[in-house]
């Protein structure tokens, strides 16, 4: 079922069963404690009463007249005995028995829901009872049950009454004398379970109305715990259906939620800006593509529109070879840099000697800084170091270029190396036209150009982007300083390892 | 026609120049955006096409400033083909735009509708009597016959065309059929003026003396 997976239904469930519990044990509690409240009363009001009338069979008769002071069990005169009666200790007199009228008021006779009594023999015949006595127990004192179970096993002091025990619809004490006589105490409790009744009803219909309540609020609770989620959810639905721009809206910062939403917020961010560097990317690497294929294509075309000699031909291949040149360097270039940012371009490590590679690179600019009379000064520290040696010579030619190529006439360019705190430093230092200050953090960016009068066409502005990822993965670092109009220095910081 | 081209990459420049003054207009070129304003300020262009990324003043300022003064069409070339850039362009100012790589004969017909636009034309085809003249395929008809015009002659018509009813003085024809390299002095423009009336009718290119010429 989709529902129960939902935390929402989940933690609505739980929230409901355990309110159930709570208001069951309540309820049970409630009720429990009013039925001992009631059952409590009766019962005392049965031991009183049983109390009053053990007392009454016990006292002795007051003297009084014939009439007026028969004692509540008075045996009748010993002339009414039967015959041979009193020598048979076995058999008992029938008592003519009543009640005093105080003890009598204690008991309403016609009422059958008030107490009742029943006095029995030690025989098991009535000697008193009162009209109330229920029909079931009519008979008790014959019945099987009596015989078996319900007949008291001990016989209890007067001082403490017995415990009274439920006889279906009544409470009952039910004793044997030590004269020999039965007494039976009883209450009907009819009334007091129909009272315990109808509270049961009434406490389970609180109940359930409290738990409506308490589902309604905790639905709402739940709704807005979650309301926070809902927002992050919708959020992410927003974002991962193309728009990186969409937040999460912080209402709560501090809370639990907050934090996630901030977490989430500042991963949406890095996705937005390295999604808008992939775009940026991408579009330059593309923009830069265009014009080579647009050199070809005009080329191409003018020279198809009509015949034209074999000079003009080889002028048409010649520019069309340019352009095919451009976009080899910007594909490799660009290949580089996808390489590296993959992680898929693995340095050939290996040692060698710093001093001469980079020797070697100067031999290579040599003759352009001849053509532009730009003098190269060496101060290299002979040093080994291991790292990939093609990549860092193409680093250093490319450097090295610049500082040529950018140079003034007759300017030079100084090229140092030195081991310092076991790192392999290497400075190239120019006498240029130096770059703008606003230029100088961009530098390094793909396909960043700075002032684009000085750089010519062709250059795609990844030289200094992929000799940044060159000396990154050697695990060094490059940075620049310049003056305007004074010159550029770059210098190499490279781990000794 | 005289157009200015805008372009920093010399190949390019160089075979765009050569197309457009194959195809009959006069051209002046410029690599740098400095030059490229200088130029597009300095003379009557009847098109200038634009690149975008230039050295120096890049496109969008060379128009910016440009517009000041001059209603001059402009054909944007650019490499980017981001909405953002095409909608950048047209609300600066320009006419219409191409994006790299483009093929000659688009960038020959935006040409085209931007110059006659610019003359409040809505078709290629202008008819002057028995004469017409269809700017889209360069040729000249009169009384439904071709008639056989030069290069440079068309130009001459298709201009004075484009102009009708107003007086064109010999200055304008000498600064938009002619470009910077040739000789403006020369009286070739009287030869032209004459070779046209030879095939077209004497009275299809009134002289206005003392002010240009006209066509009715």
């Amino acid at each position: 079922m989709r529902i129960f997976k939902s935390i929402k239904w989940r933690l609505q469930l739980w929230y409901g069963l355990i309110l159930v519990a709570v208001l069951a044990g309540f309820g049970f509690t409630a009720y429990q404690l009013e039925r001992g409240r009631q059952m409590g009363r009766i019962d005392d009001e049965l031991q009183r009463r049983y109390g009053i009338l053990v007392n009454a069979l016990r006292r002795p008769p007051p003297p009084r007249g014939p009439d007026e002071n028969r004692q509540p069990f008075d045996r009748p005169p010993p002339d009414q005995f039967p015959e041979g009666g009193p020598q048979d200790q076995n058999v008992r007199p029938p008592f003519e028995f009543r009640l005093p009228p105080q003890i009598a008021g204690l008991f309403d006779t016609n009422n059958p829901n008030d107490f009742y009594f029943v006095i029995s023999s030690r025989d098991g015949e009535d000697i008193a009872r009162s009209a109330n006595v229920p029909q079931v127990l009519t008979n008790l004192a014959a019945s099987p049950l009596v015989e078996m179970g319900s007949m008291p096993e001990t016989r209890a002091s007067p001082d403490r009454p017995p415990r009274p025990r439920a006889m279906g619809d009544a409470e009952e004490i039910y004793q044997q004398l030590q004269s020999g006589e039965t007494i039976r105490v009883g209450c009907s409790i009819a009334p007091e379970l129909k009272e315990l009744h109808r509270t049961a009803l009434k406490l389970t219909g609180i109940g359930g109305v409290i738990l409506l309540f308490g589902l309604a609020g905790g639905w709402w609770l739940v709704s807005r715990a979650l309301c926070p989620i809902e927002n992050i959810s919708s959020a992410a639905v927003k974002i991962s259906a193309g728009d990186l721009t969409q937040r999460i809206n912080l209402a709560e910062a501090e809370s639990e939620l907050g934090q996630l939403a901030t977490v989430l917020n500042s991963t949406f961010a890095r996705l937005e800006s390295a999604f808008a560097q992939q775009k940026q990317f991408a579009s330059d690497a593309a923009h830069e593509l265009r014009t080579p294929v647009s050199v070809i294509l005009t080329q191409t075309q003018t020279a198809l529109n009509r015949e034209r000699d074999a000079e003009s031909y080889k002028q048409t291949v010649e520019a069309c070879q340019r352009a095919a040149q451009r976009m080899r360097r910007l594909i490799e270039s660009l290949l580089a840099l996808a390489r590296f940012d993959a992680g898929q371009e693995v340095l050939k490590r290996q040692h060698f000697d710093f001093t001469s590679t980079i020797a070697d690179c100067i031999e290579l600019v040599k003759p352009l800084a001849a053509e532009r009379g730009v003098k190269i000064l060496i101060e290299l520290e002979p040093m080994e170091f291991t790292g990939d040696s093609e990549r860092l010579a193409q680093v250093v030619t490319n450097l090295l270029t610049n500082a040529v190529q950018y140079n003034q006439p007759n300017g030079d360019v100084r090229v140092k190396l030195e081991s310092s705190g076991g790192l392999a430093v290497l400075t190239m230092a120019d006498t240029g036209q130096g770059i703008a200050a606003a230029d100088l953090p961009r530098v390094f960016e793909r396909f960043y150009r700075g002032d684009q009068s000085r750089t010519g066409a062709g250059n795609a502005g990844l030289g200094l982007a992929i000799c940044k990822v060159i000396v990154e993965a050697h695990g060094g670092m490059i940075e620049v300083s310049s003056r305007e109009n004074a010159g550029t220095i770059f210098t190499i910081r490279l781990p000794a390892a | 026609m005289r157009i200015l081209v805008v372009e920093d990459e010399p190949d390019l420049l160089a075979s765009l120049a050569q197309a457009l003054r194959e195809e009959g207009y006069a051209v002046d070129t410029a690599a740098n955006g400095d030059d490229g304003l200088f130029n597009a300020e300095g003379a009557d262009y009847d098109a200038i096409v634009l690149d975008v990324m230039l050295p120096g003043m890049d496109g969008w300022e060379i128009l910016k400033r440009l517009r000041k003064t001059k209603k001059t069409p402009v054909l944007m070339l650019t490499a980017r083909d981001q909405t953002r850039d095409r909608v950048k362009g047209l609300d600066t100012g320009a006419d219409d735009y191409v994006i790299k790589p483009f093929d000659l004969a688009e960038v020959f017909a935006r040409l085209r509708a931007i110059i006659r636009r610019s003359a409040n034309k809505t078709t290629n085809v202008i008819v002057i009597g028995d004469v017409k003249i269809d700017t889209a395929a360069r040729n000249v008809t009169l009384k439904e016959k071709p008639v056989d015009l030069t290069a440079r002659e068309y130009s001459l018509v298709e201009f004075m065309a484009l102009h009708r009813g107003e007086v064109v003085t010999r200055t304008q024809l000498y600064e938009h059929l002619f470009d910077e390299n040739e000789d403006s002095f020369s009286n070739l423009l009287d030869v032209h003026v004459s070779n046209v009336r030879k095939k077209l009718g004497a009275e299809f290119i009134a002289t206005r003396r003392g002010h240009g010429y006209c066509i009715e």
